[in-house]
């Protein structure tokens, strides 16, 4: 990333409206300015160190607000640094035995070595890349090959397990045992959806690599927006995704969640799909592309955490299951039933929590639909 | 037929040899059991069988052949004798002779997966391509490559066959299989690089001058199918600058990366249409790739040129009518869609798309159930 000073760029930028001739356009331009100033603080105290203050520009220089959220919201962590990793950190010696192996993750002074031995000897590794917040499974380099761990990490058990998709493995020798070796592309899909800059076309570029999903990962353009910010040009500000409809939602999340055309495509079917939430969402009767209300972000927030409060998601239920249709310009459809059972909660029931196999975690099933005992599932 | 290629021949025939030691075995028993039988003045079947059988041991194959011939004569259900005599002739480049022997023993026992494979290899030799075709590709499907002696020469044929056949994607598949396992040949190599560059040819019928550039593309796509994604990419980059305005070329690369990525084959098939703009098949996977990417308004132009060029292309008329209704023009996309489904009522594709446009039109139940369609397609 280019990097400017901060100030010299606020600097420029009132600069050259000042130089403006009409009067109106620079009124408003100046009160803008003001009010970005006012809003972000990190930004007005960059710009009050004067020229000496040389900060380089980034997306929280101006959105400091958002980016501030953004840091602890899970597509951010959605690989983890190993010298910071909670988890590790919390649990410096963890160990397990699975299928005759003995299996151990040792962390100390800022390392993680993941080892796995039996009685013919050892095989050790550095952890280099550790995926997921939560659950974490540590891809590792062999012999310039990379391998997934055939044990993760799971925070309900606080323990080591078998990685979800290896409970049918059965390792002949230790490199086998230490993880499955990645194809090609098994490897891009996964750096590029919990990773930046790691992937271009074909090629990995771990060496480019920064942990978890930057600005840029969704905003593409974000760039090309800032270095033309720098000079007072805001015509490249990157597509608004609040202006996407929910059928573009679902896919654009889809591309590391998995679109419901993703999953139909490549004949995916089984309770391991369910972890997709645009594919079951898109599945639910309810599902209109055109309607804001039944989309990822008509829920969930980004840049946020996730809320884990049921009660939470409730209005957003009934923004269509409400009895008034007082909702908003986009009616209710004719056909939205209100619940005979409850009026709170609804998520409980109609999007179940279920077991995702050899995942060691419930996961919510976003398919919206009237549970039956007995239906088949997943449909 | 070279001298290298009858040995190659033979080596493959003696795998199937291999596979029927047990029914050398019941022959050499029955050769015990009757002792005397060779003494006798008008030799019986036992003495035929045992005969042949001796005669095989000695190498002494046009013997064992007439013997084995007289056998089943006295004996048309023996199915030993007319496996060997199958075998046999198919070594020796007997080829109708073989055909015949497998028609007989496939007529006793129809699941005969070497006989099929031994008929499928001789009727290529024959130049039938057609029920070569027929043949290999039931044998394989029944098992015929999964003895790793066999593997080779039974789908590098099916392979030969499939291209002649224009079904250049279920070539490849076969080839995919060699090069998984490393199977290298020059044969292989030029089989690969005529499957990619959608050439009936077989590799004996390529003028001298063109030799170069299959090896070259088919080392490229050999490196592509074994996994080494990154050596394929160099190799390819380098056929794109030796050979910049080859047909076909840059259309190989994107078929293959199609399959990971259509997002990195968008790229080979807008090369491929600047090379050759009468292309029609590369302009339509261009514009197909462009749509199942969410690239509508790039696909929209693409498709719509593709159409005009062959309007009775699916591929086509699904990358215009979902281009035409992603971008406004619901009705004609629809319409379109529905004349691929006229044609082919189980088109996930269309189906696919009439869900996305019924969705953006606000016609839930339609979309929801053209969704279900999907699902139950999918399965």
């Amino acid at each position: 990333m280019s990097a400017w000073s901060a100030s010299s760029w606020r600097n420029r930028a009132l600069t050259s409206r000042r130089i403006t001739g009409r009067s109106s356009a620079a009124a408003a331009a100046l009160a803008v300015c003001l009010a970005v100033l006012c809003a972000f603080p990190a930004a007005r105290t960059s710009a009050k160190q004067g020229k000496e203050a040389t900060q380089p520009v980034t997306c929280g220089t101006c959105h400091v607000g958002v980016v501030n959220s953004y840091a602890h919201a899970p597509m951010r962590h959605a690989m983890e640094p190993v010298a910071t990793n909670p988890t590790l950190l919390a649990h410096p010696n963890l160990t397990v035995q699975q299928n005759g192996y003995s299996y151990t993750v040792q962390t100390s002074n800022g390392k993680s070595i993941y080892t796995v031995s039996d009685a013919s000897g050892n095989l050790s590794l550095p952890i280099h890349w550790v995926f997921g917040q939560h659950s974490q499974t540590f891809v590792l380099e062999k012999d310039g090959k990379l391998y997934e761990s055939l044990v993760s990490y799971y925070p309900r058990e606080q323990a080591l397990a078998t990685t979800p998709g290896d409970q049918e493995l059965k390792p002949k020798n230790l490199t086998e045992a230490m993880g499955r070796e990645l194809s090609q592309w098994e490897s891009l899909m996964c750096f590029d959806c919990h990773a930046s800059g790691a992937t271009r076309g074909t090629h990995l570029t771990l060496d480019k690599l920064t942990m978890g999903l930057e600005c840029e990962r969704c905003h593409q353009g974000a760039q090309q927006h800032m270095a033309d910010a720098a000079d007072d040009n805001f015509k490249t500000i990157p597509k608004p995704l609040k202006r996407m409809s929910s059928g573009d939602v679902l896919n654009f999340c889809g591309q590391c969640h998995r679109s419901w055309e993703t999953v139909v495509r490549n004949h995916w079917k089984g309770p391991a799909y369910v972890r997709f939430q645009p594919y079951r969402l898109q599945n639910s009767r309810c599902f209109a592309a055109d309607d804001p209300r039944i989309s990822c972000l008509a829920c969930h927030d980004p840049h946020q955490p996730v809320n884990h409060d049921q009660a939470f998601y409730d209005k957003k239920c009934l923004a269509c299951h409400a009895q008034t249709k007082a909702a908003g310009p986009a009616a209710a459809p004719s056909n939205a039933k209100t619940c005979p059972v409850a009026k709170a909660k609804c998520s409980t029931c109609h999007m179940p929590r279920v077991e995702l196999p050899g995942g060691h975690a419930q996961f919510t099933d976003h398919q919206i639909r009237v549970v039956h005992p007995g239906d088949p599932y997943p449909n | 037929m070279s001298l290298s290629r009858f040995k190659k021949r033979c080596r493959g025939a003696k795998r199937f040899r291999r596979a029927a030691a047990g029914y050398a075995l019941l022959v050499a028993l029955s050769c015990c059991a009757h002792p005397d039988a060779a003494a006798q003045q008008a030799p019986g079947f036992d003495d035929l069988a045992a005969q042949a059988a001796a005669a095989r041991d000695r190498q002494n194959i046009p013997a064992a052949i007439d013997l084995y011939a007289k056998a089943v004569q006295a004996r048309p259900d023996w199915t030993e004798g007319w496996w060997y005599l199958t075998l046999l002739q198919y070594s020796t480049n007997q080829y109708p002779g073989a055909i015949d022997a497998a028609n007989h023993m496939l007529q006793i026992v129809p699941h005969a997966v070497p006989a099929m494979a031994l008929r499928g290899l001789s009727e290529f030799e024959i130049a039938d391509y057609k029920s070569s075709l027929r043949d290999l590709e039931m044998a394989v499907q029944h098992g015929a490559a999964s003895d790793p002696h066999n593997e080779q020469i039974v789908r590098l044929h099916l392979a030969l066959d499939l291209t002649r056949a224009d079904r250049f994607q279920d070539a490849l598949e076969q080839y995919r299989a060699l090069a998984e396992k490393q199977i290298n040949t020059p044969e292989i190599l030029i089989g690969i690089g005529l499957a990619g560059m959608r050439s009936t040819s077989f590799p004996s019928e390529i003028r001298p001058e063109d030799r170069d550039l299959y090896v070259g593309a088919g080392a490229a796509g050999f490196a592509f199918l074994a996994g080494e994604s990154n050596q394929a990419d160099t190799l390819f980059e380098q056929m794109f600058t030796k050979y910049p305005s080859a047909p076909n070329l840059h259309l190989f690369y994107g078929l293959l990366l199609y399959s990971h990525d259509p997002e990195l084959a968008v790229d080979q098939f807008q090369q491929e249409v600047a090379v050759v703009p009468a292309n029609e098949a590369a302009r339509a996977l261009l514009a197909f790739c462009l749509v199942i990417s969410g690239k509508f308004k790039e696909a929209l132009p693409e498709a719509q040129k593709a159409y005009a060029a062959a309007p009775d292309m699916l591929l086509a008329q699904l990358a215009l009518g979902r281009s035409l209704g992603e971008t406004g023009d619901i009705e004609h996309g629809t319409e379109l869609l529905k004349k691929v489904l006229a044609q082919d009522s189980d088109n996930l594709e269309a189906h696919m798309g009439l869900a996305a446009l019924y969705a953006r039109a606000g016609k839930r139940e339609d979309a929801y159930r053209e969704r279900m369609v999907c699902l139950k397609l999918a399965k």
